[in-house]
């Protein structure tokens, strides 16, 4: 059976940055630093995904590498941490999904 | 314009105190020589919530199976040990290790001794700052100034007004003094974070993550 495309994977990882985001958001003197933070970074890994890349098949490590790195960010109940991992998960993701595409 | 020495007050004592923690100087000498792979895998580790080597050798498998993977287990080492520590601490730990870093990586192309930290910017007639720079380069006529951050949210008016501020009282006195802020992120992120301040700052550069080793090239 084929696995997920890194497309898909990073579908999951936009997903996470927009619970990161609303719980940044709570920080009422940041909410427009992290929408506009959430948009710079959904709108790359929507790029990504769009691209050559997304369309590759992911190995179990690329999956195994992602679906962790969105998993340490469900970790995250703290609102001023989630906005330093707002910025930390897309570069993490992104990572994995080219070194190892 | 002249470079002094920060006042020793209560802050200063405090925050010499984690400069000197050997852990600082360790990571900053082991991302002093390390890929941009591997300095994201730092930022996560000491910006995450498991402490646990294993899942993250699994979250970022390309450095464990590279030439450079007993650096890449190293950092990981070094920044679980940060990430071990208390939230408060982590965070002084953290912004130690960039100004220790940015140190490290202009010494590489300026004189050692012209690196200098902590230090205050004097020009005549003008009132001195109470912060002090984090990293300064004292060459005559090739003066810079730098202020380091972990993170783009680091960024705000204060930073950038205190930066411009110096660089044209500098120019007052016909003195080049370059001014930079040194962010241990993404530059994107930088990038939006400076977008939204209306604080002078097309003059100050931006060195993010991805241009770190640009530190040690070229005075720029």
């Amino acid at each position: 059976m084929a696995g997920p495309t890194i497309g898909a994977l990073l579908e999951s990882a936009v997903a996470a940055e927009e619970a990161l985001a609303e719980l940044g958001e709570t920080i009422e003197d940041e909410w427009s630093y992290v929408n506009d933070l959430r948009q710079a970074w959904t709108d790359r890994l929507d790029e990504v995904a769009a691209g050559p890349t997304g369309a590759r098949e992911a190995s179990p490590e690329i999956v195994d590498a992602i679906e962790l790195a969105i998993e340490e960010a469900g970790l995250v109940h703290d609102p001023h941490r989630a906005i330093d991992w707002l910025s930390t998960l897309p570069q993490v993701v992104l990572l994995a999904a080219e070194s190892l595409a | 314009m002249r470079f002094q020495d920060a006042a020793k007050d209560g802050r200063a004592v405090v925050y010499a105190a984690i400069q000197a923690d050997p852990l600082v100087a360790r990571a900053a000498e082991l991302l002093s020589q390390a890929t941009l792979g591997e300095r994201i895998l730092a930022r996560a580790v000491m910006n995450g919530e498991s402490t646990d080597a294993d899942r993250w050798r699994r979250i970022f498998p390309s450095l464990f199976s590279s030439a450079s993977a007993e650096r890449a287990v190293e950092i990981l080492a070094v920044s679980l040990a940060v990430a071990d520590r208390g939230e408060q601490v982590r965070s002084q730990v953290r912004g130690a290790i960039v100004e220790e870093l940015t140190a490290r990586l202009l010494a590489r192309r300026a004189s050692p001794a012209a690196v200098r930290r902590e230090r205050r910017i004097l020009f005549d007639g003008v009132p001195a700052e109470i912060h002090p720079y984090d990293v300064t380069v004292e060459a005559a006529g090739a003066g810079e100034a730098f202020d380091c951050k972990w993170g783009a949210r680091g960024i705000n008016a204060d930073v950038l007004h205190q930066l411009d501020d110096a660089r044209t009282h500098a120019l007052d006195e016909d003195e080049p003094l370059n001014v930079a802020i040194v962010v241990f992120d993404a530059e994107r992120s930088c990038r939006v974070r400076l977008d939204a301040q209306t604080a002078p700052h097309a003059q100050t550069r931006l060195v993010a993550i991805e241009q770190l080793d640009t530190l040690a090239g070229p005075r720029q």
